[in-house]
Order: structure tokens, then C-alpha cells, then sequence
């Protein structure tokens, strides 16, 4: 009976008060989040989180798409032309018992800046022989490039065109065949998509050449029965809703599934904590005597402990998960300030009436502590809560930060932490540390309006007038 | 009161005893460092003797027992082969006796490895960089906290509070990622970190010029972050004092609103506001060791860190000492004050 109107008076609590309402809001917001990422985002995307090769058609380190907004520019977003986008043409030539292969496709490209990067994937099954393959690009002014002429070294190729040296040299010598200056490094993804000039090699004065590409990939093989596909890619400089990192991974899959982790970790250590140690000060009140000196020392030591450096220590040496550092955390805070904060409270509640009532008609010690006192502590122990999350959620992100966290899961902390080593900071990678450190500071602010909210109930003086 | 300070002490002994004897079976990582370390002088010693010139001449036992020899010898002289249980009583007696003894891995400037001299050579870094912060946002706080008990619900309170709300639960070393790459790198306005240039300048007036040139945002974040949340603690103190019945009397007797201030108002709330400020100084002194590695900032937080990392159990310890000693101490010296401060508190003791 009790207890229902202790939730009731914080339920009121919140609904009325302003920073109780919007704290509300936030944090609805971020447990919506949540749940779409259980829903919508498959786990084992979160399980390939740190496999690169499932990332590798993203582009790296680029600006989420609605980046663009600001600076009034259409940058590119990365152009995948599939293996069946490809016009395909084949033929086996008997005398020669060859088998040609052709595959053509036309790209639009209408964007403002030139693509991040370049790869081309030739996914070719033989029997013997490997197959010959050319690249050749043409573009809009009807010059024609040929990128890479070589044996394949397997059956699935994944070429670099960007950054492969032959590639580079074979851009190169279609320069020189134009007349243009070589003696500057060649970014390929810049001069094949550049105006014919002499600027085609400076990343800063080149011009985009915009029209359509049209890329002619040839196979030739050694028997009847070998195919050959292929797929293209023209990598952007923007990506989805949140960019990507320097591992090429989409940063929106870090950040949604980020909500969850936060919430459910920075959540169960704080209740867990918050539990414990307003038992152990409800019992230190209402037991007395040598159990009450007894837990009041052992506080005092706790409270001298250097948390942190422990945490950080046990961290170093048994390489935690994030499930194991709860335990930790728990093992670390099973006495601390709510211990105090709950004894003393319990000291008033002991001397109202309906105790002395509960008494006197022969309830048990024990009975009285969990029915009588316990519930009424519940609005200290709820404010606890909120006011701890975000607490635990920032440890999360501290220890991220110094090389400790859960190397697996996806933590707005571990994003963080991956930015700042990733050097985000020098080269303006502004997605890469802003978004994850926004949710960070919105969750965190989310729990201290509803623990503000909650305060003033905790604590009637701070009503205002 | 004498009988209560006795006890006091007593108890807080007690907790000092405890908290160290803690502190130093979580260094030694319940004597898995002991694993660690004998497994590296064993490694170490088989390395050097196979290098030696004719060792591989020896028949095996030979080379085994050698390395047996060695190793016991070693191990007798770093002490560690007593029980472990045993040492942490010697340790603990160390410990409380203020002999810190050499670290394991760590030296100082000067190259020793005595872990007073280290530590010594890190507090100044620390303190003039966090306790001088701590002060300034004590101050920074007490006077918007008074302003804001002044007018509640005013636009300035309500916009103070808010700002506190929000920064009370984001840590310095958060803000201080954002400000680096605010400040440092996008405005170019201070360093990015460390405390002095490399080289540091050579005359002492340029080089106090050049340090204070790198204290300055970690300065700035420090009291940025905290003072909000400072603010509105001393604000809830003095509101709640200046609904006490002699400030309604006070008033009543038409005394100037500056004076009931001071003398009706500040007054009571001054105890807890001394405990708190003192102690915020002395876990200033701790530094802190995630502001102090993200800011590159060579203090005690960041000797911390870097003790955890090798795992140099000594010097974790000694820093443990250090600041428990100093915290105990403090709370001892509170009790007294209070006592002095708080005449209700003086009858309680007597």
C-alpha cells in the first residue's frame, strides 16, 4: 500500500516538472533508438564489427550525406555497380579456344567532387587457365584509360585501383600520353575524373569532369565453361546517416546499437550498486549496535578506496568484457555514499508511529526491514539510479578511452576513444568524435533532469518556493 | 570531547589500516603480479646465461640447474619468496610507516627509482594545475551559488541550473576531448597538450610563460565542467538556511539583506560547504588521471595511469598511501573544525 504511493508520488514528480518531462522525452527517444536497433539492425552486423572485410565496399573516413547541407556542394555517395549492372557479351572462339568476355557499363557521374576512391571486383571461376582481363574507362570527352591489363591472381580479384601501384602506373602513362606533367604522385580516382588540363594532377585546382563513364571490362579465357563477372566501385566522400570510420565501418550501426550497450550497462550497475548499498544502510540503522559499527567502518574504508585506479588495475590485468566489468564495478561499490545517505533515513522512518505499531504487534525484525522501511526508501533508491547512470555510462567511456574497454562491442566510448587514436581531431573527422560524444552527452543530460526531477521529491527543502 | 576525538581517531585509524591493506591486495592483483614478474626474471635470466659464451656447451642439467640457481637467488633478493599472504603484512607495515621503497619499472627525471622521489616530483605538477583549478571554481561557484539563492527562479537561476544539470554529469576528460578538438585543433588558440614546448624555452620567465600557456585550457575545462554543479550545491545550502526562523527575524528586525547574507545566511551553511571544498582539494591532489592523459598533462594521475599499465605494484600503493594518509588526516582536522564551527555539534561531542 505503501509502496504504491511512493511510485506514485515520483510518477507525479516526473510527469509535472519540466526537467522531469523532458528528461522523459530523452530518454523515450534513446530507448526508441534501442529498440529499433534490436529490431531493425541484424546482431550479426554488430558481430562483424570488427571483421573488415564485411565493411570493405563502404568508403573510409567520409562525412555522413546530410554533411553536404553545409557546405552547398554535391558531393559524391559511393556508386556500387553490381554485377548485373554490367551489359554482358561472350563468345568462345573455337579455333583459337578462346573464350572472350565482355562486360560494359554506363556511370552518371554528376557530382561536384571526385570519388574517394577506386576498386573494381572481377569474380571469375576457370578451369585451369587464368583468365587475361583488361580495364578500360571511358570518358565523356571520349578519352580512354586503360586502368589494368593482367592475369588474374584468383578466382574473386579485389583490385584497388586507387592505391595499387601497376594501376597507378598504367594512369600514369595515359597522362603522358595527354601531355600532362607526371612527376606529381597520381591519385587515379582524381585525374580519370578530372577536366583535360594540366591541373588534373593538383588535388586542389583539378575539375570534375561530369557526363557519363562508360567502363569495359575484358575477359579473355581459356575454356568454354569459365565465367567472368565483375563489379565496380566508385567509393563517395559521403556515407548514410552517420559516415563511417577509418575501418570503413558505417557509424550509424555503432551508434544505434551504442544505445542499447549504454543503457543496458550504465542501467544494471546502478541498480545493482544502488540496491545493495541502501540495504546495507538500512540494515546498519535498524540492526544497531555492532552491525552498525561494523558496516560504518567498512564504508569509511570503501569510501577512502581509489575507485578508479582499481577498476582500471583489475581491467589491465584480466582483460574484461563489459558484462564482467559490471561485476567489477559491483564488487568495488557494495558500500559508498548511499550506505550513509540510507541509514540516516532510516533513522527518521524507524521512529514514526507505524514501526512502533508494526512492533508491537509481533512482526519480525526482519519483516519490518523488507515491508516497512525498504519501501520507503524507494524514492532514495530510484533517484540513486537515475543519478548513477550516467556516471557508469562515462566510466564505460573513460576506460574506452584509456585502451580498456570490451575490444567486441560497439560503445559510443569505444567510437570515441577510436577517433581520437584514429587522429579525427587533426584531419577534421568532425562526425566521427561529434556524434558519438552528442548521444553520449543527451543520454547523460536525460538522466540528470530526471534526477533532478526526482531530487525534489527526494528532498522536499529543495522545493522552490 | 576528549573521549570523542580518542574514538575518532581510533576508528579512523582503523580505516586507514583497512583501505591500505585493500589498496595493496588489489595492486599486487591478489599476487598474480608476483606470477607475472617471476615468470619475467626467470625469462630474463635463461636469455642472458644463453648468450653467455659457452653455455651451449653444457650438458643439460648443468644449464637447468644454473638458471635454478639464479633464479632462487633473484627471487630471494626482490623478497619474493616468502608466501604472499606473509608479505602483505610487510607491505602493510611499509606502507603505514611511510617507507614506499623503489618502484619495479618507473624512474623519475633525475633517473631514481625511490618512490617519494617520483612522487614528489610529480604533486607540484598536480597541484598547480588541479588545486589551483579546484579553488578557483570553488570561488566561481560560491559567488553565482549566493547570487542564484538571492532571486530564485529567476532567469539567471533557472539558466545556471540547467547549465548545471547538464555539466554535473559529464566528466573534465569529456569535455576536454571536445575542447581540444575545439581550441586546439580547429581554432589553433593553445596547445594540444603537455605542459611545457619541446625544447622547453631555456630563461624562466619564458619558460613559467610557456607552462601557464599550456595550463590554460586544461585549467579552463576543469572549471568549466564543475562549477555549474558548485553553484548549485552552495545555492541549496544557503536556501535552505535562509528559511531558517532568525533570518524571518532578522529581516523582521529591517537588518540589510547583505548583512543577513553574511552573518544569518552564509554562516550555517559554512560547514558543509568547508567539507566539501576541503575535500575537493584533497582529491585534487590525486589529480586526475583521465583529464591528466587526455590533456598530456605529466601530473600524479597520469604517473598513476602509467603505474597501472606496467603494473608497478610499488608505486600504485604509494600513491594509495599517500592519499589515504592525506584524506584521513583531513577528515580528522573537519571534526575538529566542525566542532569549532557548529555549536550544536560541540554539545553532541561533549
Amino acid at each position: 500500500m505503501s509502496l504504491s504511493r511512493e511510485i506514485q508520488d515520483l510518477s507525479q514528480a516526473l510527469l509535472t516538472s519540466r526537467s522531469g518531462k523532458t528528461g522523459l522525452i530523452i530518454l523515450a527517444i534513446v530507448l526508441g533508438i534501442s529498440l529499433f536497433a534490436a529490431i531493425y539492425v541484424p546482431f550479426d552486423v554488430v558481430a562483424k564489427w570488427n571483421e573488415p572485410t564485411f565493411w570493405q565496399k563502404n568508403p573510409r573516413t567520409v562525412a555522413p550525406e546530410w554533411g553536404t547541407f553545409f557546405i552547398n556542394k554535391n558531393l559524391p555517395p559511393t556508386l556500387d555497380v553490381a554485377p548485373d549492372d554490367f551489359n554482358k557479351n561472350e563468345y568462345f572462339v573455337t579455333a583459337s579456344s578462346l573464350k572472350y568476355v565482355t562486360l560494359e557499363a554506363l556511370i552518371t557521374y554528376n557530382y561536384d567532387d571526385f570519388p574517394s576512391e577506386l576498386a573494381a571486383i572481377v569474380y571469375a571461376t576457370y578451369a585451369e587457365q587464368r583468365p587475361l582481363v583488361t580495364i578500360t574507362l571511358e570518358r565523356p570527352d571520349g578519352l580512354k584509360a586503360v586502368l589494368y591489363r593482367d592475369i588474374l591472381r584468383s578466382p574473386v580479384n579485389y583490385l584497388y585501383l586507387s592505391s595499387d601501384r601497376d594501376i597507378r602506373d598504367n594512369v600514369k602513362s595515359f597522362l603522358l600520353t595527354l601531355g600532362v606533367d607526371t612527376t606529381r604522385t597520381i591519385y587515379p580516382e582524381l585525374s580519370l575524373f578530372a577536366v583535360k588540363n594540366d591541373d588534373m594532377v593538383d588535388t586542389r585546382k583539378a575539375s570534375v569532369l561530369k557526363g557519363f563513364y562508360r567502363i569495359r571490362i575484358d575477359v579473355i579465357a581459356a575454356a568454354e565453361a569459365d565465367t567472368a563477372d565483375a563489379e565496380f566501385l566508385l567509393y563517395g566522400q559521403v556515407y548514410g546517416l552517420a559516415g563511417t570510420d577509418s575501418n570503413r565501418r558505417d557509424l550509424f550501426i555503432g551508434l544505434v546499437w551504442g544505445a542499447p550497450v549504454a543503457l543496458a550497462f550504465g542501467l544494471s550497475a546502478a541498480i545493482v550498486t544502488s540496491i545493495i548499498q541502501s540495504l546495507l544502510g538500512a540494515i546498519s540503522a535498524w540492526y544497531g549496535g555492532l552491525v552498525d559499527e561494523v558496516i560504518q567502518r567498512v564504508t569509511e574504508t570503501y569510501m577512502i578506496l581509489p575507485f578508479l585506479p582499481f577498476i582500471i588495475m583489475i581491467s589491465i590485468v584480466f582483460r574484461v568484457d563489459i558484462w564482467f566489468l559490471v561485476v567489477i564495478i559491483v564488487a568495488l561499490s557494495l558500500f559508498g555514499g548511499v550506505t550513509k545517505t540510507a541509514r540516516s533515513v532510516t533513522f527518521q522512518i524507524m521512529n514514526e508511529q507505524y514501526i512502533e505499531a508494526a512492533e508491537s504487534y509481533g512482526a519480525s525484525r526482519r519483516r519490518i526491514l523488507f515491508l516497512y522501511i525498504m519501501p520507503r526508501l524507494l524514492p532514495y533508491i530510484v533517484a540513486n539510479i537515475v543519478l548513477a547512470v550516467p556516471a557508469y555510462v562515462f566510466l564505460e567511456a573513460a576506460l574506452s578511452v584509456l585502451g580498456l574497454g570490451d575490444p567486441m562491442v560497439p560503445t559510443w566510448g569505444k567510437m570515441i576513444s577510436d577517433a581520437y587514436v584514429g587522429g579525427a581531431a587533426v584531419h577534421g573527422f568532425w562526425w566521427w568524435i561529434l556524434l558519438p560524444a552528442v548521444l553520449i552527452m543527451v543520454t547523460a543530460s536525460a538522466f540528470a533532469f530526471i534526477g533532478y526531477a526526482l531530487d525534489k521529491v527526494v528532498n522536499p527543502r529543495l522545493r522552490e518556493r | 570531547m576528549k573521549k570523542y576525538l580518542a574514538k575518532r581517531v581510533v576508528y579512523l585509524s582503523l580505516t586507514l589500516v583497512l583501505s591500505i591493506y585493500i589498496a595493496i591486495i588489489i595492486a599486487n592483483a591478489g599476487g598474480m603480479i608476483d606470477d607475472i614478474l617471476s615468470a619475467q626474471i626467470k625469462y630474463d635470466i635463461t636469455t642472458n646465461l644463453a648468450r653467455s659464451p659457452g653455455w651451449a656447451q653444457l650438458p643439460e642439467e648443468e644449464k637447468l640447474r644454473l638458471i635454478e640457481e639464479r633464479f632462487t637467488s633473484a627471487i630471494h633478493a626482490k623478497g619474493l619468496d616468502k608466501p604472499f599472504l606473509e608479505r602483505t603484512f610487510i607491505y602493510l607495515w611499509d606502507a603505514l610507516t611511510l617507507n614506499l621503497g623503489r618502484s619495479l619499472f618507473i624512474t623519475s627525471a633525475s633517473g631514481t627509482k625511490q618512490i617519494s622521489v617520483i612522487i614528489l616530483e610529480r604533486l607540484p605538477r598536480t597541484v598547480l594545475l588541479f588545486t589551483t583549478g579546484t579553488i578557483a571554481y570553488s570561488i566561481v561557484g560560491l559567488v553565482i551559488g549566493l547570487r542564484m539563492a538571492r532571486s530564485p527562479g529567476s532567469l539567471f537561476d533557472r539558466v545556471t541550473t540547467f547549465f548545471a544539470i547538464v555539466t554535473q554529469t559529464i566528466p573534465p576528460w569529456f569535455f576536454g576531448i571536445i575542447f581540444i578538438l575545439l581550441f586546439a585543433y580547429q581554432l589553433r588558440l593553445v596547445p594540444f597538450g603537455g605542459m611545457v614546448s619541446v625544447p622547453p624555452p631555456s630563461d624562466p620567465f619564458n619558460y613559467a610563460l610557456d607552462i601557464l600557456f599550456h595550463m590554460a585550457l586544461p585549467l579552463f575545462t576543469w572549471i568549466f565542467s564543475i562549477f555549474g554543479s558548485w553553484a548549485y550545491i552552495t545555492r541549496n545550502l544557503t536556501m535552505q538556511s535562509s528559511e531558517e526562523d532568525f533570518v524571518t527575524v532578522a529581516r523582521a528586525k529591517g537588518l540589510s539583506e547583505n548583512l543577513i547574507m553574511r552573518r544569518y545566511v552564509l554562516r550555517p551553511s559554512l560547514p558543509p560547504i568547508v567539507t566539501s571544498v576541503s575535500l575537493s582539494l584533497i582529491a585534487s591532489w590525486q589529480g586526475a588521471i583521465i583529464t591528466e592523459t587526455v590533456f598530456g598533462w605529466p601530473g600524479l594521475g597520469r604517473l598513476y595511469y602509467q603505474a597501472i599499465s606496467i603494473l608497478d605494484a610499488p608505486v600504485i600503493i604509494g600513491l594509495t598511501v599517500v592519499y589515504a594518509y592525506l584524506l584521513v588526516i583531513t577528515i580528522f582536522i573537519l571534526d575538529l573544525v566542525y566542532g569549532f564551527l557548529d555549536p550544536r555539534i560541540r554539545v553532541e561531542m561533549g
